[in-house]
Protein backbone atom coordinates (compact mmCIF):
# COMPACT_ATOMS: atom_id res chain seq x y z
CA UNK A 1 0.00 0.00 0.00
CA UNK A 2 1.37 3.37 -1.21
CA UNK A 3 1.04 6.46 0.95
CA UNK A 4 -0.58 7.95 -1.62
CA UNK A 5 -3.34 6.00 -1.05
CA UNK A 6 -3.74 6.08 2.44
CA UNK A 7 -3.31 9.39 2.03
CA UNK A 8 -5.97 9.40 -0.42
CA UNK A 9 -8.23 6.63 2.07
CA UNK A 10 -7.21 9.60 5.13
CA UNK A 11 -8.82 12.57 2.44
CA UNK A 12 -12.00 10.55 1.75
CA UNK A 13 -12.71 9.62 5.57
CA UNK A 14 -11.88 13.40 6.47
CA UNK A 15 -14.53 14.61 3.60
CA UNK A 16 -16.59 11.81 4.43
CA UNK A 17 -17.48 13.00 8.10
CA UNK A 18 -18.84 16.54 6.39
CA UNK A 19 -20.95 15.02 4.01
CA UNK A 20 -22.64 12.83 6.60
CA UNK A 21 -22.61 15.94 9.00
CA UNK A 22 -20.76 13.76 11.78
CA UNK A 23 -18.76 15.52 14.66
CA UNK A 24 -15.02 13.37 14.17
CA UNK A 25 -11.08 13.44 14.11
CA UNK A 26 -9.30 11.65 11.55
CA UNK A 27 -5.40 10.84 12.19
CA UNK A 28 -2.60 8.72 10.99
CA UNK A 29 -1.30 6.74 13.79
CA UNK A 30 2.52 6.44 14.22
CA UNK A 31 2.69 2.64 12.74
CA UNK A 32 0.70 3.63 9.52
CA UNK A 33 -2.86 3.13 10.35
CA UNK A 34 -5.61 5.21 9.84
CA UNK A 35 -7.69 6.28 13.03
CA UNK A 36 -10.96 8.04 13.38
CA UNK A 37 -11.74 9.82 17.08
CA UNK A 38 -15.82 9.91 16.64
CA UNK A 39 -18.28 11.32 19.53
CA UNK A 40 -19.30 7.50 19.79
CA UNK A 41 -16.65 5.33 18.52
CA UNK A 42 -12.71 4.96 18.06
CA UNK A 43 -12.29 3.36 14.75
CA UNK A 44 -8.68 1.89 13.43
CA UNK A 45 -8.18 1.21 10.00
CA UNK A 46 -5.33 -0.81 8.57
CA UNK A 47 -4.49 -2.03 5.60
CA UNK A 48 -4.81 -5.69 5.32
CA UNK A 49 -1.72 -6.51 2.98
CA UNK A 50 -1.58 -10.47 3.46
CA UNK A 51 -4.93 -10.96 2.65
CA UNK A 52 -5.45 -11.22 -0.89
CA UNK A 53 -9.13 -11.23 -0.75
CA UNK A 54 -10.04 -8.27 1.83
CA UNK A 55 -7.85 -5.19 1.42
CA UNK A 56 -8.80 -3.33 4.76
CA UNK A 57 -9.18 -4.64 8.34
CA UNK A 58 -11.69 -2.38 10.63
CA UNK A 59 -11.30 -2.40 14.20
CA UNK A 60 -14.37 -1.00 16.36
CA UNK A 61 -13.85 -1.27 20.04
CA UNK A 62 -13.03 -5.22 20.25
CA UNK A 63 -14.55 -6.02 16.86
CA UNK A 64 -12.51 -6.64 13.78
CA UNK A 65 -14.23 -6.60 10.37
CA UNK A 66 -12.52 -7.05 7.12
CA UNK A 67 -13.19 -4.97 4.16
CA UNK A 68 -12.64 -5.89 0.08
CA UNK A 69 -12.58 -1.87 -0.41
CA UNK A 70 -12.83 1.57 0.94
CA UNK A 71 -16.49 1.82 -0.33
CA UNK A 72 -17.03 -1.44 2.32
CA UNK A 73 -15.06 0.47 4.86
CA UNK A 74 -17.20 3.81 4.48
CA UNK A 75 -20.03 1.75 5.26
CA UNK A 76 -18.57 0.71 8.63
CA UNK A 77 -17.47 3.48 9.47
CA UNK A 78 -20.87 5.37 8.79
CA UNK A 79 -22.96 2.51 10.84
CA UNK A 80 -20.12 2.95 13.96
CA UNK A 81 -20.42 6.88 14.14
CA UNK A 82 -23.66 8.05 12.58
CA UNK A 83 -26.49 6.63 14.83
CA UNK A 84 -29.35 8.11 12.50
CA UNK A 85 -27.99 6.08 9.60
CA UNK A 86 -30.07 3.82 7.77
CA UNK A 87 -27.92 1.54 5.04
CA UNK A 88 -29.87 2.56 1.73
CA UNK A 89 -28.86 -0.56 0.05
CA UNK A 90 -29.70 1.12 -3.29
CA UNK A 91 -28.46 -1.65 -6.16
CA UNK A 92 -27.28 1.12 -8.85
CA UNK A 93 -26.54 -1.17 -12.32
CA UNK A 94 -25.40 0.28 -15.77
CA UNK A 95 -27.16 -2.35 -17.59
CA UNK A 96 -26.11 -3.17 -19.57
CA UNK A 97 -22.53 -2.05 -19.01
CA UNK A 98 -21.27 -1.76 -22.68
CA UNK A 99 -24.02 -0.33 -25.30
CA UNK A 100 -25.31 -2.72 -27.13
CA UNK B 1 -34.63 4.70 -28.30
CA UNK B 2 -37.77 4.22 -29.29
CA UNK B 3 -39.00 6.79 -32.90
CA UNK B 4 -42.26 7.42 -31.22
CA UNK B 5 -40.98 8.56 -27.71
CA UNK B 6 -42.69 11.60 -26.14
CA UNK B 7 -40.29 14.36 -24.50
CA UNK B 8 -42.51 15.55 -21.43
CA UNK B 9 -41.49 18.50 -19.46
CA UNK B 10 -41.88 19.64 -16.18
CA UNK B 11 -42.59 23.31 -15.46
CA UNK B 12 -42.53 24.39 -12.11
CA UNK B 13 -41.68 27.08 -9.41
CA UNK B 14 -43.33 28.64 -6.38
CA UNK B 15 -46.96 29.80 -5.62
CA UNK B 16 -48.09 32.75 -7.74
CA UNK B 17 -44.57 32.75 -9.52
CA UNK B 18 -46.73 32.87 -13.00
CA UNK B 19 -46.49 29.33 -14.04
CA UNK B 20 -49.90 29.03 -15.98
CA UNK B 21 -49.70 32.63 -17.23
CA UNK B 22 -46.38 30.55 -19.16
CA UNK B 23 -48.49 27.61 -20.27
CA UNK B 24 -51.00 29.75 -21.47
CA UNK B 25 -49.29 31.44 -23.86
CA UNK B 26 -47.09 28.37 -24.78
CA UNK B 27 -50.25 26.27 -25.70
CA UNK B 28 -51.27 29.15 -27.93
CA UNK B 29 -48.02 28.87 -30.15
CA UNK B 30 -48.48 26.55 -32.93
CA UNK B 31 -45.61 24.48 -32.33
CA UNK B 32 -47.49 23.83 -29.47
CA UNK B 33 -50.60 22.71 -30.58
CA UNK B 34 -50.21 19.10 -29.99
CA UNK B 35 -49.30 19.03 -26.55
CA UNK B 36 -51.10 16.95 -23.40
CA UNK B 37 -51.16 18.93 -20.36
CA UNK B 38 -51.35 17.77 -16.69
CA UNK B 39 -52.11 21.00 -14.32
CA UNK B 40 -51.47 19.76 -10.51
CA UNK B 41 -52.66 22.43 -8.35
CA UNK B 42 -52.89 21.55 -4.36
CA UNK B 43 -56.59 22.42 -3.46
CA UNK B 44 -59.45 20.69 -3.39
CA UNK B 45 -60.88 22.52 -6.68
CA UNK B 46 -58.90 22.90 -9.03
CA UNK B 47 -58.61 26.40 -10.83
CA UNK B 48 -56.03 26.98 -12.85
CA UNK B 49 -57.17 24.80 -15.87
CA UNK B 50 -59.94 27.43 -16.34
CA UNK B 51 -57.82 30.33 -16.96
CA UNK B 52 -55.63 28.01 -19.52
CA UNK B 53 -57.40 28.49 -23.20
CA UNK B 54 -55.75 25.55 -25.37
CA UNK B 55 -55.99 24.81 -28.95
CA UNK B 56 -58.80 21.94 -29.94
CA UNK B 57 -55.18 19.42 -30.51
CA UNK B 58 -54.39 19.56 -26.77
CA UNK B 59 -55.61 18.69 -24.00
CA UNK B 60 -55.87 18.88 -20.33
CA UNK B 61 -56.00 16.61 -17.09
CA UNK B 62 -56.27 18.18 -14.00
CA UNK B 63 -54.91 16.92 -10.89
CA UNK B 64 -56.03 18.17 -7.67
CA UNK B 65 -53.42 17.49 -4.29
CA UNK B 66 -49.94 17.25 -4.48
CA UNK B 67 -48.36 15.36 -7.64
CA UNK B 68 -44.83 14.80 -5.13
CA UNK B 69 -46.63 13.19 -2.35
CA UNK B 70 -50.30 12.16 -1.85
CA UNK B 71 -50.64 11.33 -5.58
CA UNK B 72 -47.41 10.70 -7.06
CA UNK B 73 -48.37 7.31 -7.90
CA UNK B 74 -51.64 9.45 -9.72
CA UNK B 75 -49.18 10.58 -12.18
CA UNK B 76 -47.96 7.33 -13.69
CA UNK B 77 -51.43 6.39 -13.65
CA UNK B 78 -53.08 9.29 -15.45
CA UNK B 79 -49.59 9.59 -18.18
CA UNK B 80 -50.49 5.72 -18.53
CA UNK B 81 -54.19 6.34 -19.75
CA UNK B 82 -52.95 9.18 -21.67
CA UNK B 83 -50.99 7.24 -23.52
CA UNK B 84 -53.48 4.63 -23.95
CA UNK B 85 -56.07 7.05 -25.23
CA UNK B 86 -53.44 8.67 -27.64
CA UNK B 87 -52.58 4.96 -29.35
CA UNK B 88 -56.04 3.95 -29.26
CA UNK B 89 -57.17 7.15 -30.98
CA UNK B 90 -59.31 8.53 -28.47
CA UNK B 91 -57.60 11.62 -28.02
CA UNK B 92 -55.47 14.20 -30.07
CA UNK B 93 -52.44 12.49 -30.94
CA UNK B 94 -50.27 14.74 -28.76
CA UNK B 95 -46.23 14.87 -29.51
CA UNK B 96 -45.78 16.27 -25.87
CA UNK B 97 -46.73 16.49 -22.64
CA UNK B 98 -46.01 19.36 -20.14
CA UNK B 99 -47.18 18.83 -16.20
CA UNK B 100 -47.23 22.14 -14.67
CA UNK B 101 -46.91 21.12 -10.81
CA UNK B 102 -48.50 22.76 -7.75
CA UNK B 103 -46.47 25.87 -6.94
CA UNK B 104 -45.88 23.61 -3.34
CA UNK B 105 -44.45 20.40 -5.12
CA UNK B 106 -40.86 19.10 -5.35
CA UNK B 107 -40.03 18.49 -8.51
CA UNK B 108 -38.12 15.53 -7.64
CA UNK B 109 -40.24 12.91 -6.88
CA UNK B 110 -42.08 13.71 -9.87
CA UNK B 111 -38.71 13.25 -12.06
CA UNK B 112 -38.42 9.61 -10.26
CA UNK B 113 -41.89 8.80 -10.93
CA UNK B 114 -40.91 9.27 -14.72
CA UNK B 115 -37.95 7.95 -14.74
CA UNK B 116 -38.72 4.35 -13.03
CA UNK B 117 -42.25 3.87 -13.00
CA UNK B 118 -42.09 0.82 -15.65
CA UNK B 119 -45.34 1.04 -17.18
CA UNK B 120 -44.47 4.64 -18.61
CA UNK B 121 -40.93 5.08 -18.08
CA UNK B 122 -40.16 3.98 -21.77
CA UNK B 123 -42.72 6.11 -23.73
CA UNK B 124 -41.23 9.12 -22.57
CA UNK B 125 -38.13 11.09 -21.96
CA UNK B 126 -37.11 14.22 -19.67
CA UNK B 127 -37.74 17.08 -21.82
CA UNK B 128 -36.62 19.61 -19.10
CA UNK B 129 -37.38 21.30 -16.55
CA UNK B 130 -38.54 24.63 -16.32
CA UNK B 131 -38.98 27.05 -12.78
CA UNK B 132 -40.33 30.45 -12.84
CA UNK B 133 -39.07 32.65 -10.52
CA UNK B 134 -40.87 36.00 -9.62
CA UNK B 135 -38.99 38.81 -9.73
CA UNK B 136 -41.18 40.58 -6.91
CA UNK B 137 -41.40 38.41 -3.90
CA UNK B 138 -38.30 35.75 -5.37
CA UNK B 139 -35.47 36.98 -2.96
CA UNK B 140 -37.66 36.53 -0.06
CA UNK B 141 -38.92 33.11 -1.13
CA UNK B 142 -36.17 31.58 -2.45
CA UNK B 143 -34.92 32.55 1.60
CA UNK B 144 -38.19 31.57 3.24
CA UNK B 145 -38.89 28.32 1.20
CA UNK B 146 -36.85 25.36 1.35
CA UNK B 147 -38.89 24.14 -1.54
CA UNK B 148 -38.55 26.96 -4.25
CA UNK B 149 -34.99 26.68 -3.87
CA UNK B 150 -35.34 23.19 -4.50
CA UNK B 151 -37.59 24.10 -7.81
CA UNK B 152 -34.50 26.53 -8.53
CA UNK B 153 -32.09 23.44 -8.07
CA UNK B 154 -33.01 21.40 -10.66
CA UNK B 155 -34.17 23.67 -13.34
CA UNK B 156 -32.81 23.10 -16.58
CA UNK B 157 -34.13 26.85 -17.47
CA UNK B 158 -34.96 29.79 -15.20
CA UNK B 159 -37.72 31.76 -16.37
CA UNK B 160 -38.04 35.08 -14.27
CA UNK B 161 -41.45 36.87 -14.27
CA UNK B 162 -43.23 39.60 -13.57
CA UNK B 163 -40.70 42.25 -14.68
CA UNK B 164 -43.84 44.44 -15.66
CA UNK B 165 -44.19 45.05 -12.07
CA UNK B 166 -40.98 44.59 -9.97
CA UNK B 167 -38.43 46.08 -12.89
CA UNK B 168 -35.26 44.48 -13.69
CA UNK B 169 -34.11 41.51 -11.58
CA UNK B 170 -32.43 42.70 -8.82
CA UNK B 171 -28.61 41.29 -8.30
CA UNK B 172 -29.20 39.98 -5.08
CA UNK B 173 -32.08 37.59 -7.32
CA UNK B 174 -29.68 36.93 -9.88
CA UNK B 175 -27.05 36.10 -7.20
CA UNK B 176 -28.93 33.98 -5.82
CA UNK B 177 -30.06 32.00 -8.84
CA UNK B 178 -26.46 31.47 -9.86
CA UNK B 179 -25.62 30.22 -6.09
CA UNK B 180 -28.63 27.66 -6.40
CA UNK B 181 -28.09 26.17 -10.21
CA UNK B 182 -25.37 28.39 -12.21
CA UNK B 183 -25.68 25.65 -15.16
CA UNK B 184 -29.32 27.15 -15.83
CA UNK B 185 -29.87 29.83 -18.15
CA UNK B 186 -32.15 32.61 -16.90
CA UNK B 187 -34.58 33.59 -19.19
CA UNK B 188 -37.70 36.23 -19.05
CA UNK B 189 -41.05 36.18 -19.31
CA UNK B 190 -42.77 39.26 -20.05
CA UNK B 191 -46.66 38.86 -19.33
CA UNK B 192 -46.06 35.46 -19.82
CA UNK B 193 -44.63 35.78 -23.21
CA UNK B 194 -41.39 33.95 -24.11
CA UNK B 195 -39.52 32.34 -26.65
CA UNK B 196 -40.91 28.65 -26.31
CA UNK B 197 -37.57 27.17 -28.66
CA UNK B 198 -35.16 28.28 -26.06
CA UNK B 199 -37.50 27.51 -23.56
CA UNK B 200 -38.71 23.85 -24.03
CA UNK B 201 -35.24 22.53 -25.44
CA UNK B 202 -33.38 22.27 -22.49
CA UNK B 203 -33.94 18.53 -22.07
CA UNK B 204 -32.51 15.63 -22.89
CA UNK B 205 -34.01 15.34 -26.00
CA UNK B 206 -34.59 17.21 -28.73
CA UNK B 207 -37.72 16.64 -30.59
CA UNK B 208 -36.63 19.35 -33.69
CA UNK B 209 -34.59 16.82 -34.35
CA UNK B 210 -35.28 13.98 -32.52
CA UNK B 211 -32.00 13.01 -30.88
CA UNK B 212 -30.52 13.77 -27.82
CA UNK B 213 -29.07 17.20 -27.42
CA UNK B 214 -26.72 16.24 -24.14
CA UNK B 215 -24.88 19.96 -24.78
CA UNK B 216 -28.24 21.41 -24.08
CA UNK B 217 -29.16 19.60 -21.64
CA UNK B 218 -26.38 19.35 -19.56
CA UNK B 219 -25.30 22.81 -19.56
CA UNK B 220 -22.97 22.54 -17.20
CA UNK B 221 -21.25 24.93 -15.06
CA UNK B 222 -17.65 25.70 -15.96
CA UNK B 223 -17.09 26.30 -12.02
CA UNK B 224 -18.05 25.31 -8.84
CA UNK B 225 -21.17 27.70 -7.46
CA UNK B 226 -20.72 26.21 -4.08
CA UNK B 227 -21.37 28.86 -1.10
CA UNK B 228 -20.07 27.68 1.99
CA UNK B 229 -23.25 28.43 4.49
CA UNK B 230 -25.73 27.42 1.26
CA UNK B 231 -27.69 24.14 1.34
CA UNK B 232 -27.97 23.56 -2.04
CA UNK B 233 -24.93 23.20 -4.32
CA UNK B 234 -24.14 22.83 -7.86
CA UNK B 235 -21.07 21.87 -8.85
CA UNK B 236 -19.51 19.53 -12.41
CA UNK B 237 -16.97 16.63 -11.97
CA UNK B 238 -14.67 16.82 -14.95
CA UNK B 239 -12.52 13.63 -16.00
CA UNK B 240 -10.54 13.42 -18.91
CA UNK B 241 -9.05 9.97 -18.58
CA UNK B 242 -11.80 7.68 -19.36
CA UNK B 243 -14.10 5.76 -16.83
CA UNK B 244 -14.55 2.77 -16.25
CA UNK B 245 -17.86 0.52 -16.21
CA UNK B 246 -17.49 -0.74 -12.69
CA UNK B 247 -16.00 2.27 -11.03
CA UNK B 248 -18.96 4.25 -12.61
CA UNK B 249 -21.42 1.70 -11.10
CA UNK B 250 -19.68 1.43 -7.55
CA UNK B 251 -19.38 5.26 -7.51
CA UNK B 252 -23.07 5.90 -8.13
CA UNK B 253 -23.69 3.27 -5.76
CA UNK B 254 -21.99 4.62 -3.00
CA UNK B 255 -23.37 8.12 -3.66
CA UNK B 256 -26.72 6.94 -3.64
CA UNK B 257 -26.51 4.74 -0.60
CA UNK B 258 -24.89 7.74 1.56
CA UNK B 259 -26.04 10.98 0.01
CA UNK B 260 -29.11 9.72 -1.44
CA UNK B 261 -31.63 12.14 -0.50
CA UNK B 262 -28.98 14.91 -0.57
CA UNK B 263 -28.93 14.22 -4.35
CA UNK B 264 -30.83 16.09 -5.53
CA UNK B 265 -30.39 16.24 -9.04
CA UNK B 266 -27.07 14.64 -10.95
CA UNK B 267 -26.63 14.43 -14.50
CA UNK B 268 -23.88 13.59 -17.00
CA UNK B 269 -21.99 12.45 -19.95
CA UNK B 270 -19.45 9.55 -19.67
CA UNK B 271 -16.27 9.01 -21.61
CA UNK B 272 -16.69 4.42 -20.64
CA UNK B 273 -13.55 3.15 -21.29
CA UNK B 274 -15.27 0.00 -22.31
CA UNK B 275 -17.30 2.53 -25.15
CA UNK B 276 -15.01 4.93 -26.11
CA UNK B 277 -17.04 5.42 -29.05
CA UNK B 278 -20.63 5.59 -27.79
CA UNK B 279 -20.68 7.67 -24.38
CA UNK B 280 -23.17 7.11 -21.94
CA UNK B 281 -25.85 9.47 -20.89
CA UNK B 282 -26.32 9.46 -16.81
CA UNK B 283 -29.23 10.84 -15.18
CA UNK B 284 -30.15 10.24 -11.35
CA UNK B 285 -32.57 11.92 -9.07
CA UNK B 286 -31.70 11.22 -5.23
CA UNK B 287 -31.84 7.58 -4.45
CA UNK B 288 -32.68 6.32 -8.12
CA UNK B 289 -30.70 6.70 -11.28
CA UNK B 290 -32.13 6.21 -14.49
CA UNK B 291 -30.71 3.42 -17.10
CA UNK B 292 -28.37 5.46 -18.71
CA UNK B 293 -28.73 6.48 -22.21
CA UNK B 294 -25.96 5.01 -24.83
CA UNK B 295 -25.30 7.93 -27.92
CA UNK B 296 -24.39 7.00 -31.19
CA UNK B 297 -21.53 9.28 -31.40
CA UNK B 298 -19.81 11.82 -29.44
CA UNK B 299 -22.25 15.27 -29.48
CA UNK B 300 -18.59 17.27 -29.81
CA UNK B 301 -14.99 17.10 -29.88
CA UNK B 302 -15.35 17.16 -26.30
CA UNK B 303 -14.98 13.73 -24.66
CA UNK B 304 -14.12 14.60 -21.14
CA UNK B 305 -16.77 12.86 -18.60
CA UNK B 306 -18.57 15.23 -17.46
CA UNK B 307 -21.17 14.97 -14.58
CA UNK B 308 -22.93 18.28 -13.02
CA UNK B 309 -24.13 17.62 -8.98
CA UNK B 310 -26.98 19.83 -7.85
CA UNK B 311 -27.04 18.61 -3.66
CA UNK B 312 -28.14 19.65 -0.54
CA UNK B 313 -24.42 20.12 1.62
CA UNK B 314 -22.99 17.11 0.08
CA UNK B 315 -19.18 18.56 -0.24
CA UNK B 316 -17.54 18.96 -4.03
CA UNK B 317 -14.36 17.62 -2.41
CA UNK B 318 -16.13 14.30 -0.98
CA UNK B 319 -17.85 13.29 -4.15
CA UNK B 320 -14.07 14.01 -5.91
CA UNK B 321 -12.32 12.04 -3.47
CA UNK B 322 -14.44 9.48 -3.36
CA UNK B 323 -14.11 8.79 -7.11
CA UNK B 324 -10.48 9.00 -6.75
CA UNK B 325 -10.52 6.36 -3.98
CA UNK B 326 -12.55 4.09 -6.03
CA UNK B 327 -10.96 4.42 -9.15
CA UNK B 328 -7.24 4.07 -7.65
CA UNK B 329 -8.68 0.85 -5.92
CA UNK B 330 -10.86 -0.57 -9.17
CA UNK B 331 -7.17 -0.05 -10.73
CA UNK B 332 -5.21 -2.06 -8.06
CA UNK B 333 -7.60 -4.63 -8.68
CA UNK B 334 -7.63 -5.37 -11.86
CA UNK B 335 -3.67 -5.41 -11.59
CA UNK B 336 -3.57 -7.88 -8.57
CA UNK B 337 -2.31 -5.42 -6.41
Amino acid sequence: MSEVAVDRACELLVQSLVAWRVAGDVRRSRDGAIVICGALEEIRIDFAPSDPMFRWMVTIGRRQRRAMSLVGVLRQVREALDPGYAANRVRVVLTPLVPY
Amino acid sequence: MRADVIPVSILTGFLGSGKTTILGHLLRQPEFSRTAVIINEFGEVGLDHELVETSEDSFIELKTGCLCCKIRTDLAYTVQDMLQRRDEGNCSPFNRIVIETSGLADPAPILQTLMTDTSIAERLVLGGVVTTVDTVTGVSTLQREDISQKQVAVADRIVLTKLDLGGPAQPVLLRRLTELNAGAPVLSADRGKIDSQSLFRAGLYDPHVRSLDVNSWLAESRHSHARHDADVQTYTIVRKEPIGAITLTLFLETLAEHCGADLLRLKGIVNIAESPDRPAVIHGVQHVFHAPAWLKGWPSDNRNSRIVFITRRVPQRWVEALFEVIDAEVADASVGR
